[in-house]
């Protein structure tokens, strides 16, 4: 399984963390995005000719969604990711699959306007945002206030994956996260599954691992 | 020459690789500039009024000067050694002072905390003592024999190793590293940080690399760098005050930061003061 | 001098070892919770090179800077620098402390000292805290919610009855920190939506 991949890109990103939370391997393939623009390639549009990052490649199977590329990770590997144990979370699971496009096309585009100089209505897509974590942050407390931890339920799904790491690096796009209590509480808790990794702007949570203790810097 | 010591400097304002045809709009010491195609095919850099401003194309940048350049651009012999890739790692704009930028690439202390495992990693997370100097006879700030255990020191690293660094400041707003090279022992790899001032508390910032490696390809060189540097981002948008305090008082060094007390000294001496709180609040 | 409470969170947002940033009277304070469970409000810079707090991490009893990983004590005094383990850090690096206490499921911080608690707010329990870009006036119209002899504004949203405590924030902005009666998790759900809605007229009406 190849994922053509960018480090910084958090669409790439999620589908790493899903990789990784399920024990999936990917063979990465770093696309120069920033500053060489190689998506734009007619290389690249021969595989995407979306000229967007990320993109799955498995044998003959090439797909090219943020969305789809998670379904598939977790259809191979981690077939609880998919959330389908009702018909409820499906269609929940579904539901924000959908949303994290808003967030891509609002908090996303903040940040690689603030941190890589692409052009964006910076204003509009901070306010698109702000609308955004709201809305999440608003479905968080409704699952809190029935004793579910994660956005499809009592278990972190695809739906929690797709949302995260636009949730978390909303700063980076001059987006505060400080207002959300209950985004808070869930990314906490999505950074301390087991298996997570880290994106740059994403930091671990160093308290995981307990303090050193006596003299440091030997082997 | 002007006289005035901020004017009088050369920034960075655009990779040469990639200025397009249109050129690029943007900022120095905040005043809008403009880099564009002159007709003879060279970069060129105008002010506000359309007054030209000394370029120098060097290291994959683009460089001016707003005033009358004090000296002439710094010089990194090793840009010119034969067998080294240059990797131009494009620019990331961060809300903060230039000199925060500056200082945070000078200083190791927080590799096992930001850079986790990568250029650092607990329990290893002791600075030894290295030396520092401001070199008056060239007018830079020097640390050398600095040493620091690194998990993955490059992207050529296969493990860990204790890695050499040595550091110098040729110009407020660049910084150049040089580390241990694995694949070469005996050398060194540079590492700069060229930043371009756009506003006292925000800066562009262009990463350049001159590298022993070839067997990573050049996008994942350029993803390692930028990767370092993002992690750097969210600290640095979030240290108070936002300019960065020369008088002592406000902050509160040790010995693993005398690369920076050495550096706001040297930045107080000189008068360089954009970007710069002179006065403990 | 005695300063005022100021509501800053519900307890319940603020889990063991959490790490949160607050703004108290312009002020900002990372908010913060050991692993025995014991509160701090402190100063959301680090003495250090002035990094954030509340990105820190907590462990233990000890709250820890994500730049350098200098860690702090109860007191707010430094207990260890990690770049030079052997040292023991000199007394006067310390963080600034406030005074914080929580009371009925809210957390209130004193900038000043405070002899006095903050008001009770018994049989309730915590609904959420919401952020609002409009002024304590406005949404106090909006809401029609009545202001007790405590200060406390009640009334009901969705027919729950409700406690909402107001944090004022720079530029204008308000937190509502709103407790409700115990009820089953619908009626607590519609109570939220009307917290949202709230807030959408809050700020419409302070746009117009
Ligand atoms: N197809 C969407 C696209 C994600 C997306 O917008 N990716 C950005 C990079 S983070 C991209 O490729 N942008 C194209 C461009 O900037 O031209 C997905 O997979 O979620
Ligand atoms: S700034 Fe907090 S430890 Fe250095
Ligand atoms: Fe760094």
């Amino acid at each position: 399984m190849i994922l053509y991949d960018y480090i910084l890109s958090p669409d790439c990103y999620k589908i790493r963390l899903l990789a990784a939370l399920t024990g999936q391997r990917l063979t990465l393939q770093a696309v120069d995005y920033h500053p060489g623009g190689e998506h734009r390639s007619a290389a690249f549009r021969m595989l995407n000719p979306a000229g967007t990052i990320p993109v799955l490649q498995d044998g003959a199977l090439i797909l090219t969604e943020s969305a789809a590329i998670l379904t598939y990770v977790a259809a191979m590997s981690g077939p609880d990711w998919l959330g389908e144990d009702s018909p409820q979370m499906r269609g929940q699971v579904a539901q924000w699959l959908a949303f994290a496009h808003r967030l891509s096309a609002s908090i996303g585009k903040a940040r690689s306007h603030d941190m890589l100089q692409q052009p964006a209505d910076i204003n509009a897509c901070r306010r698109a945002g702000v609308a955004c974590l709201q809305e999440l942050e608003s479905a968080l407390t409704e699952q809190r206030l029935m004793g579910f931890g994660y956005l499809a339920g009592a278990r972190p799904t695809l739906a929690d994956i797709a949302c995260f790491p636009h949730a978390m690096l909303a700063p980076d796009g001059g987006i505060s996260t400080d207002p959300y209590p209950a985004i808070r509480l869930w990314t906490r808790s999505l950074r301390a599954l087991p298996g997570f990794i880290e994106m740059p702007g994403i930091h671990r949570l160093h308290e995981l691992k307990p303090e050193p203790i006596g003299t440091a810097g030997q082997d | 020459m002007s006289g005035d010591p901020i004017l009088d400097e050369w920034y960075p304002v655009a990779l040469v690789s990639q200025l397009g045809p249109l050129g690029r709009d943007t900022r120095l010491l905040g005043q809008p500039i403009r880099v564009y195609w002159g007709t003879d095919h060279q970069p060129q850099v105008s002010d506000a009024n359309g007054r030209a401003l000394p370029v120098t194309c060097r290291y994959g940048h683009v460089w001016t000067c707003p005033g009358t350049p004090s000296r002439p651009l710094f010089d990194i012999p090793e840009a010119d050694q034969p067998g080294r890739r240059l990797v131009d790692v494009g620019v990331v704009r961060v809300k903060c002072s230039p000199l925060r930028a500056v200082e945070n690439f000078l200083d190791i202390a927080h590799f096992p905390f930001v850079h986790t495992d990568i250029l650092g990693a607990e329990p290893h997370t002791e600075v030894g003592r290295y030396d520092v100097q401001i070199r008056d006879e060239v007018d830079e700030v020097w640390a050398t024999k600095v040493q620091f255990y690194q998990p993955q020191a490059a992207k050529s690293a296969a493990g860990g190793i204790t890695t050499e660094y040595m550091y110098r400041v040729p110009a407020p707003t660049v910084a150049v590293l040089y580390k241990t090279c694995p694949p070469r022992p005996g050398e060194w790899d540079v590492i700069t940080l060229f930043v371009q001032p756009l506003e006292q508390d925000l800066c562009e910032v262009w990463p350049w690399m001159a590298l022993f490696d070839d067997t990573t390809s050049l996008t994942d060189l350029i993803h390692f760098q930028q990767t370092i540097f993002v992690q750097d981002r969210s600290i640095l948008e979030n240290q108070l005050p936002r300019l960065l305090p020369l008088d002592p008082g406000m902050e509160i060094p040790t010995r693993a930061d005398m690369t920076s007390i050495a550096y706001r000294r040297w930045l107080k001496r000189r008068g360089y003061s954009f970007g710069a709180q002179l006065v403990a609040a | 001098m005695t300063a005022a409470w100021t509501p800053v969170a519900l307890a319940r947002d603020l889990p063991r070892l959490g790490v949160m940033p607050v703004c108290v009277d312009g002020i900002d304070v990372a908010l913060w919770r050991s692993a025995s469970g014991r509160l701090a409000a402190w100063a959301d810079r680090c003495p250090h090179r002035g990094m954030r707090l509340s990105h820190g991490f907590v462990r233990g009893e000890a709250l820890s800077c994500i730049y350098h990983g200098w860690s702090y004590g109860a007191s707010g005094s430094c207990l260890r620098i990690p770049a030079h383990p052997d040292l023991e850090p000199p007394e006067a690096i310390r963080v600034p402390v406030h005074r914080a206490t929580e009371n009925n499921g809210v957390i209130w911080v004193a900038l000043g000292d405070q002899d006095n608690t903050p008001p009770a707010l018994t049989g309730l329990v915590p609904l959420r805290s919401v952020t609002v870009q409009a002024r304590a006036e406005v949404i106090r119209s909006a809401s029609g919610l009545a202001i007790g002899a405590d200060g406390i504004a009640r009334g009901h949203l969705a027919s729950i009855a409700v406690a909402v405590l107001m944090q004022a924030l720079p530029e204008g902005a308000t937190v509502l920190h709103v407790l409700a009666e115990p009820a089953d998790p619908a009626a607590l759900i519609a109570a939220s939506r009307a917290v949202e809605a709230l807030r959408r007229a809050a700020e419409s009406k302070g746009a117009a």
